[in-house]
C-alpha cells in the first residue's frame, strides 16, 4: 500500500498497532464475551489522541489527514472492532459534523473535551420507523422561546450507552418533510434523556449500542447545528465521511482474519501435510488476500480524494460497499479454513465473522450504497 | 542542571531478511531495546531540565525511527548516513558514533541500548565509551544525579549494584528500566510537520573513508544459515508418578534442570 502511504503513516501504523498489540488484543476476547465496554482502554486511546484524529491541533486534536485517520481505525478494528466502531463513530459522524457545521462558539464548546476523549460522541439518526429512509424521522423539537422541546425515540445508537454529546436528527418543522429535519445538539444529562437498556447484539459486543429516548427535552436554541432543515445535508455529508471510516473497519476485521488464517493453515495438519500445502486451502488465502488489498486500494483512493478537497461521496460508497461485503466473505472463507474450530469461539475468527456481518448494515445498508453509487454512475 | 543527553538509537528491520536486504519506512522500525533508553532519557531531561539529542547512523530509510523519536519528545534529530559507511562493524560503527557524538560537544550522558534485535553484539555502547575516553555504566536500571556524577543501579546477577560515574559518561540503559510510552497522535504529526532531522555524512564528520564502512572494518560477516529448530514430540505411558519420574530424568538428563 505503499502507493498511498507515507512515511508518517507507517510510523503511525506501527505505533497504533503495537498499542493494540499490548492493550487490546489480549481482552478482545473476553470484552466480547463479557459484552463490556473497557473504560481502561478507553482512557490510554484518549489520551494518545485516538478521540481527535482528525481536529486541529488548536481545538484539542492531533490535526492529522484522513489517510491516518483510516489508518488508525483499521489497526483498532484488527484488534476490537467494537472499540474501532467507537472510535470510528465518535470521530466521523459526531466530531466531523460539529466541525464541518458548528459555529466557532460550538466547536470551541464541544471539540476539545470530544478531541480529549473526555467526552464520548453519538449520532442519534435511526428510529423505530426511519432507518435507510431517514425523511421518515418523527422525533420532534417544537421551538419554545430560547429553548427546543424535543422528543425522541432512538434506537440502534453506536455509543449509546456512553455517549456524552449526542447529533440528535429530530423534526422542527413537521410540514415541511425532507427539509423539515434539524439536528441538535444534547448532552447527556440533560432532563428527560435516558438511555435504553444495550442491545444484545450478535457482534461489535465491546460496544454498547443502545437506544436513547429524550421526553420533554429542554435544549438552548444554540446547540442547533447548521441552521433548521440542515439535517438532512449534515447527516449524509457526515455519513460520507463515516462510510470510509466503517470501510475502513471492515478491512481491519479482515485483515485480522487472514492473519489467523494463515497461521492456523502452516500449523493445522491433515493428510500428513500443514493444510496450506493443499491447494483447495491456497484457493482460498489467495481469494482472501486478494480481495482485501482491493478493498483497501478503494478505502484509500476515498482518503485521498477527500484530502485533496474533491468529491468523494461515490469513492467513500464504493469503499464502504466492496469491503464490507470483502469482510463478510473473507471471514467467511477464515472460518472454512478452521473447519470446526473456526465455528467454536476457542479461536478468534468466530468473533471476526459475527463482527464483520455488521458493516454491511450500518452507517447504510449495502443496497442504499449501491442506490448511492448507480445514481452517481447515471447521472454522468 | 542542564543535561544534554545524547540517545544512540538504531532503526531495525522487523523480520528477518530473506536473501537481499531492502530497508524501507516498511520494513524498519526504532529497535525495541532502544525505546526504554529514549525513555531514560526524557524522563532525566524532564527531571533535571536540559535538551535530548538522538543520533542514528544507518540508511535513509533510518530517518523513520528518528521521527518516532521526535514524536516521543527528543529535541533534536540526526541521520549519520553516507554510503561510505555500508559494511560497517560494530568498530567502524563506535568510530563513527563517537566521532559525531564529539562534534555535539558539550554533552553529559550518552545512552545506548543494551543490544539491538538484528544483531544483538552489545558491542557499540561500551566501544564508543573507549572512543570518547570517558567512563561507562552497563544494564543501568535507575539513575539518578549525585553530587559528584550519576549515580546509576545496575543487575548483576543476584545482586543490585549502585555505582557513581562521574560526567560526561556512557550508560547502557537495560531493556526493562524506564517502561516506554507510546507517542501520542499529535506527537507523530508535530514531528513530520515540523521536525527536521539532519543529515551528516562523514565530511561533516571530518573521518576519512578508510576509517569506516568495510575498509574500517575488522571484522567480516561470512554467512549467515537460518536456525530451523527441530522439534520431537515424546509421549510418556505410565502411571502419573512414574511418567513425572521419567520426565524428571530427561529434563536433568538434557542438563534443562540440575
Amino acid at each position: 500500500m505503499d502507493t498511498f502511504l507515507q512515511e508518517k503513516h507507517h510510523v503511525l501504523q506501527r505505533t497504533v498497532r503495537a498499542f493494540c498489540h499490548r492493550e487490546i488484543i489480549p481482552i478482545a476476547g473476553n470484552i466480547d464475551k463479557e459484552a463490556r465496554f473497557p473504560w481502561e482502554v478507553q482512557e490510554k486511546m484518549a489520551r494518545l489522541g485516538y478521540f481527535g484524529i482528525q481536529v486541529p491541533a488548536e481545538l484539542g486534536g492531533a490535526g492529522m489527514d484522513t489517510v491516518s485517520y483510516i489508518t488508525v481505525i483499521e489497526e483498532i478494528s484488527r484488534a476490537c472492532a467494537g472499540l474501532g466502531l467507537c472510535v470510528s463513530v465518535h470521530n466521523s459522524v459526531a466530531v466531523f459534523p460539529i466541525m464541518a457545521f458548528g459555529s466557532e462558539a460550538q466547536k470551541k464548546k464541544w471539540i476539545p473535551s470530544l478531541a480529549r476523549g473526555e467526552k464520548i460522541g453519538a449520532f442519534c439518526l435511526t428510529e423505530p420507523n426511519a432507518g435507510s429512509d431517514a425523511s421518515a424521522i418523527e422525533s420532534t423539537a417544537i421551538r419554545d422561546g430560547d429553548e427546543y422541546i424535543i422528543n425522541a425515540n432512538k434506537v440502534f445508537v453506536t455509543n449509546g450507552a456512553i455517549a456524552d454529546t449526542c447529533l440528535m436528527f429530530v423534526r422542527t418543522d413537521p410540514d415541511a418533510g425532507r427539509r423539515g429535519i434539524s439536528v441538535v445538539v444534547v448532552e447527556r444529562g440533560t432532563k428527560g434523556f435516558t438511555v435504553g437498556e444495550a442491545e444484545d447484539l450478535s457482534g461489535m459486543r465491546s460496544n454498547p449500542v443502545s437506544s436513547i429516548r429524550l421526553q420533554d427535552c429542554r435544549v438552548p436554541v444554540e446547540n442547533l447545528l447548521g441552521g433548521e432543515g440542515r439535517g438532512l445535508v449534515i447527516g449524509l455529508s457526515a455519513l460520507d465521511t463515516g462510510r470510509i471510516g466503517i470501510a475502513a473497519q471492515a478491512s481491519g476485521i479482515a485483515l485480522a482474519a487472514l492473519e489467523e488464517t494463515v497461521k492456523y493453515a502452516k500449523q493445522r495438519r491433515q493428510f500428513g501435510v500443514p493444510i496450506a500445502k493443499h491447494q483447495a486451502i491456497q484457493m482460498m488465502i489467495a481469494d482472501m488476500a486478494t480481495q482485501i488489498d482491493a478493498a483497501r486500494l478503494l478505502i484509500y483512493r476515498a482518503a485521498v480524494q477527500k484530502d485533496r478537497g474533491n468529491s468523494f461521496t461515490q469513492a467513500a460508497a464504493m469503499a464502504k460497499l466492496y469491503a464490507s461485503e470483502m469482510s463478510s466473505r473473507v471471514t467467511d472463507m477464515a472460518v472454512q479454513v478452521h473447519g470446526g474450530y473456526g465455528y467454536s469461539k476457542s479461536y478468534p475468527v468466530e468473533r471476526y465473522y459475527r463482527d464483520a456481518r455488521v458493516t454491511r448494515i450500518y452507517e447504510g445498508t449495502s443496497e442504499v450504497h449501491r442506490m448511492v453509487i448507480a445514481r452517481g454512475v447515471l447521472a454522468e | 542542571m542542564n543535561l544534554h543527553i545524547i540517545v544512540c538509537i538504531k532503526s531495525v528491520l522487523l523480520r528477518v531478511p530473506k536473501g537481499r536486504t531492502i530497508r524501507t519506512a516498511e520494513s524498519c522500525e526504532l529497535n525495541p531495546f532502544d525505546r526504554p533508553t529514549l525513555e531514560a532519557a526524557l524522563w532525566l531531561r524532564g527531571r533535571y531540565g536540559g535538551s535530548v539529542t538522538v543520533l542514528s547512523m544507518g540508511p535513509e530509510s533510518g530517518t523513520s525511527a528518528l521521527y518516532e523519536a521526535i514524536a516521543l519528545g527528543a529535541d533534536r534529530s540526526i541521520l549519520i548516513c553516507d554510503p561510505a559507511l555500508a559494511g560497517s562493524d560494530t568498530l567502524a560503527t563506535s568510530t563513527v558514533l563517537g566521532a559525531a557524538i564529539k562534534t555535539l560537544k558539550p554533552f553529559d550522558l550518552v545512552f545506548f541500548g543494551t543490544r539491538t534485535s538484528d544483531s544483538d553484539t552489545g558491542h557499540v555502547g561500551p566501544q564508543t565509551a573507549v572512543q570518547l575516553g570517558v567512563p561507562l555504566a552497563s544494564q543501568v536500571l535507575s539513575m539518578a544525579l549525585g553530587e559528584s556524577g550519576l549515580i546509576a543501579e545496575r543487575k548483576m546477577d543476584g545482586v543490585l549494584e549502585k555505582v557513581q560515574v562521574s560526567l560526561p559518561a556512557v550508560i547502557t540503559v537495560h531493556q526493562t528500566s524506564y517502561p516506554p510510552g507510546d507517542p501520542p497522535l499529535s506527537g507523530i504529526q508535530t514531528a513530520f510537520e515540523e521536525g527536521t532531522i539532519e543529515k551528516w555524512g562523514l565530511k561533516e564528520l571530518s573521518l576519512s573513508p578508510e576509517s569506516a564502512g568495510e575498509p574500517g572494518s575488522p571484522t567480516r560477516l561470512l554467512s549467515m544459515t537460518p536456525i530451523s529448530r527441530e522439534r520431537k514430540c515424546r509421549i510418556l505411558t505410565g502411571s502419573s508418578e512414574g511418567r513425572a519420574d521419567k520426565l524428571l530424568k530427561i529434563l536433568m538428563d538434557s542438563g534443562g534442570i540440575s
